[in-house]
């Protein structure tokens, strides 16, 4: 068998004939140039690549063409704590976000035709990672940096997302955001852990509106660990006083300053109303306590208060706590931590639980007496068994 | 080296438990914390209500809401005390020559709180504001100045002397108690005045009631 057409001692009769007649033994040389100029005018031979890269500000991608890899650490779906190298993470109101940006670029694209790449997730998370962790993804030229730029990915190459079209010769690369959006999650699908095989992400390349791909590449994202998460904050109820958090809405200590108060319950602070009791009087004022829990097994939690550090004058100034704010209803918040008040032992996630708090004055005069500023700390703690 | 090793470790531990008390991962619990603040006043209140004397009509004690914080209203009067007015009256001793007196019994109720002093608190009052001239009418009380919850009931005009309108009077001598109510007995005389700047019209007249905690 020859090597080459144009290896003389072994070209059959029939190739050269049928190359040239006057020439036996066509030259190798022309018809490699032949062909190299086919290559470089029809796109249906060329050798068009499809690339991911890091975008540089975005997280790190190992691997080569058509295989590559990434990860996004560890994340929880309260965004709570520090993400991953070059990965951003939101709070959502069902969850949280994890995004970063990532390069796709075409090589060898040649010049008149225009690329798009899709994405879907080809092979996605194993059990209740997969209730766990959505892949989501941005599509340029947009920045990519908040969560309402991200959309869900496909999960079917019939259903991939678009995440950068317009690809030519002349602009042949794009950053894209992509992302993991973690649900609250609890309950029977709840996923904590990690998932070491992750999911797979298939970029596919179509060129000039075709509906068959020319080059596709996958991207593993490995090694996603999930924790759980708890939160609770402390807010201001309508009409009721205005709770302070001067460092931040996730930020304690809270603070309430229930201003002047008197043992007859005269000119409450805006907020406040007055509940009779014997020996006394109580401020009170409705506030809201919001626990949000995620990736917990269970679906309902105990919300529990104490007073950590009781008023100077604690026999004059007591905290109480009601259900209702009605007359006869408040009662003692405990001093003693290890044996806190309930205020509810079915809290469910993200259902706001309203309380009142009082502030009972004593009416006590004499020696024991008491007139001035006094405060007292409660600790509010949220358990998901 | 290795002590420095373990420092920096040590270090970054501390930062990465830093966060804020509201949130925590991996974890199963979590516990903010609420300051509450609150400044104490000392307070004092003056009341009135409609008495609860036994054997004698009540003349009742409204609150007004406002100014004045209570009325009362003996209705109609005359100095031979032939009207019955709204609630009892004695009549006068030598008619024509001697007042007569419409009177009721009430309550005035001192309540103070988070006071260190307080044993000689007194309960005072005071005509702030007159019936008109000629002056026919004018405001009596009963003439204990004790701090008793109770006092004798008035068993005829002399059982009362005019209510001071250049000084307040003491109707609950030192050392009354938060939360007591005072019986006192009010009143308004009327004198067989004949004058030609007598008026038959409506009169009011204001007394002011004075609590001092000391």
């Amino acid at each position: 068998m020859p090597a080459c057409v144009d290896d003389r001692e072994n070209a059959t009769q029939a190739l050269g004939q049928k190359l040239g007649k006057e020439r036996r033994g066509f030259s190798c040389r022309w018809l490699v140039a032949i062909i190299l100029s086919l290559g470089l005018t029809s796109p249906m031979w060329a050798a068009t690549k499809l690339k991911l890269a890091s975008s540089g500000t975005g997280f790190a991608i190992a691997g080569v063409s058509p295989a590559y890899t990434a990860s996004f650490g560890t994340m929880n779906a309260l965004a709570f704590g520090t993400p991953a190298t070059n990965v951003t993470a939101t709070a959502l109101s069902n969850g949280a976000l994890y995004f970063t940006t990532l390069n796709v670029s075409v090589q060898a694209i040649g010049g008149g035709n225009s690329g798009v790449v899709k994405a879907y997730v080809s092979t996605n998370f194993i059990g209740n990672a997969a209730s766990a962790m959505m892949v989501y993804g941005c599509a340029a030229p947009s920045a990519c940096t908040s969560s309402g730029q991200f959309s869900a990915l496909g999960t079917s190459q019939a259903g991939a997302t678009t995440l950068a079209s317009g690809l030519n010769s002349g602009s042949s690369s794009a950053n894209v955001g992509l992302a993991i959006f973690l649900p609250d999650n609890n309950g029977a699908t709840a996923f904590t852990g990690l998932s070491a095989l992750g999911c797979t992400l298939t970029f596919d390349l179509y060129l000039n509106g075709s509906g068959t791909s020319t080059d596709s590449v996958t991207l593993a994202l490995l090694n996603e660990t999930v924790q759980n998460a708890v939160q609770l904050t402390v807010g201001t109820a309508v009409g009721g006083l205005t709770i302070g958090n001067s460092g931040g809405p996730l930020v304690d200590p809270f603070s309430m300053n229930f201003g002047n108060v008197n043992a007859l319950g005269i000119g409450p602070s805006s907020g406040l109303t007055t509940v009779a009791q014997a020996g006394g009087i109580i401020y009170s004022t409705p506030y809201n306590l919001l626990p949000v829990f995620t990736d917990m097994s269970q679906t309902s939690a105990s919300v529990k208060a104490c007073v950590s550090t009781t008023f100077t004058h604690s026999a004059i100034l007591t905290l109480k706590d009601s259900a209702t704010g009605s007359a006869g209803s408040f009662s003692n918040i405990s001093t003693n931590c290890g044996a806190a008040t309930s205020l509810s032992g079915s809290a469910g996630n993200r259902s706001t639980v309203a309380r009142y708090l009082g502030l009972f004055v004593s009416n006590v005069n004499g020696a024991t007496a008491f007139t001035g500023l006094d405060n007292a700390t409660l600790t509010y703690t949220l358990t998901v068994p | 080296m290795k002590r420095m090793t373990l420092a920096i470790f040590a270090a970054l531990l501390m930062a990465s438990t830093s966060f804020a008390a509201t949130q925590a991962a991996n974890q199963a619990n979590v516990s903010p914390t609420l300051n509450i603040s609150a400044t104490v006043q000392k307070a004092v209140s003056l009341t009135l209500a409609t008495g609860t004397t036994g054997g004698v009509s009540h003349c009742a004690v409204v609150a007004g809401g406002g100014t004045p914080d209570y009325t009362m209203d003996f209705g109609t009067v005359d100095a031979l005390a032939i009207n019955n007015g709204n609630c009892n009256k004695f009549a006068p001793t030598t008619p024509g020559n001697t007042d007569a007196i419409y009177w009721s019994d009430y309550q005035v109720t001192p309540v103070y709180t988070s006071h260190q002093t307080f044993g000689s608190t007194t309960v005072t009052a005071q005509v702030t504001a007159n019936f008109a001239a000629p002056n026919n009418l004018y405001v009596v009380r009963d003439t204990s100045s004790s701090n008793a919850a109770t006092v004798t009931t008035p068993s005829g005009v002399g059982s009362f002397t005019a209510l001071s309108t250049s000084s307040a009077d003491t109707i609950g001598a030192s050392g009354v108690t938060s939360g007591t109510a005072l019986t006192r007995f009010i009143g308004l005389a009327v004198k067989p005045l004949n004058n030609a700047s007598v008026t038959y019209a409506t009169q009011t007249a204001t007394v002011t009631f004075t609590l001092t905690v000391q």
